[in-house]
């Protein structure tokens, strides 16, 4: 198996031009280090109406109150800065943009294990098997490959996602490689089983990697887990 | 104002079944939405069980209203699907529980 740049056709054109928008990669930077709380702050502004910041304030106390750490609450006020300015771009605008953050994010995480193995929108290929269309949102193309497909949420797993993902991993130990695949999605973990068990399930040996988990992607592997085990 | 939890995971039960009439128009995902008002509904009586009478802050009980409200203001159908998920996180996070 071998990885290989995306075509570059007319909606990899635009795509590439909100991934490098500079506040993508704010939103993303911010989020490397979030905690789980602020990783939901994140979802809920850019998924909301409201603009007023007060009202997040509100709506996160734990993050905003008065016993916040300041180290906590200057972060989060970051975060909830850099979601508004996504969410008020609009939705058709802003959905594009909170896909992209998902892939941002899960391309600095994975670089802190693997550095510059980490690749975004490759297509793998495999002898005699005709090659994907879709390329993966990000791979670490090391010894042991992986390939990542990214979601804003949960509602964005479907089967042709699952399939992609299994044929992969089937293809790769046709040639006695060993590919880890894996979903990463900006959602509740509880909100992916839902989704996941609607579908019929994941293959065996696919992982994810939900809201909660994030961060796991920067620890040295085994991981993920396999959706419905051990969080 | 004065809630115990069980009453504010109660509130947000409510919540999510007034935000899935909107999201249930999707007719394709119908049964998603079926689904995720039923986990979600299972894990708030959950929490609102294990802390039955257990009173609120005052600051708790206004994230509680505060995101009720705004998963109330979506009318987009779609928004309102993500809205089942998101809704009960963050009142999850203001009660300091797992999702």
């Amino acid at each position: 198996m071998r990885f290989q740049d995306a075509a570059v056709d007319a909606r990899a054109v635009v795509y590439a031009g909100i991934q490098a928008d500079p506040l993508v990669a704010e939103a993303a930077d911010l989020l490397t280090d979030a905690n789980p709380a602020q990783r939901v702050l994140a979802r809920a502004v850019m998924n909301g109406e409201s603009t007023d910041p007060a009202a997040w304030r509100t709506m996160f106390p734990t993050l905003f109150g008065g016993a916040a750490e300041p180290a906590l609450r200057a972060r989060s006020e970051a975060i909830l800065r850099a979601s508004l300015r996504v969410a008020e771009r609009g939705e058709a605008v802003r959905s594009q943009f909170r896909g992209a953050i998902v892939e941002s994010l899960t391309e600095r995480l994975l670089a802190r294990r693997a550095g510059p193995a980490v690749r975004r929108e490759r297509r793998i290929l495999f002898d005699g098997v005709r090659a994907e269309i879709h390329p993966y949102d990000v791979t670490v193309e090391s010894a042991t490959p992986e390939a990542y497909d990214c979601k804003w949420g949960a509602r964005g797993i479907n089967p042709e996602v699952l399939l992609q993902l299994a044929s992969a991993r089937s293809n790769a130990a046709t040639e006695g490689v060993e590919l880890v695949v894996s979903l990463v999605v900006f959602d509740a973990h509880r909100s992916c089983l839902v989704r996941l068990a609607r579908l019929g399930g994941a293959a065996g040996g696919m992982g994810l990697v939900a809201l909660e988990t994030l961060r796991g992607l920067a620890r040295p592997r085994p991981a993920p887990a396999p959706p419905g085990g051990p969080r | 104002m004065s809630a115990t939890v069980e009453s504010l995971t109660a509130r947000t039960s409510g919540a999510l079944e007034a935000v899935a009439v909107v999201a249930g128009t999707v007719e394709d995902e119908w049964q998603y939405v079926t689904d995720l008002v039923a986990a979600w509904s299972a894990r708030l009586a959950t929490v609102g069980s294990a802390r039955l009478d257990e009173m609120a802050p005052e600051p708790v009980e206004s994230a509680v209203d505060r995101v009720i409200e705004e998963a109330l203001l979506v009318t987009d159908p779609h928004r309102a699907i993500d809205w089942l998920s998101t809704l009960s996180q963050v009142v999850l996070v203001a009660l300091d529980e797992r999702g």
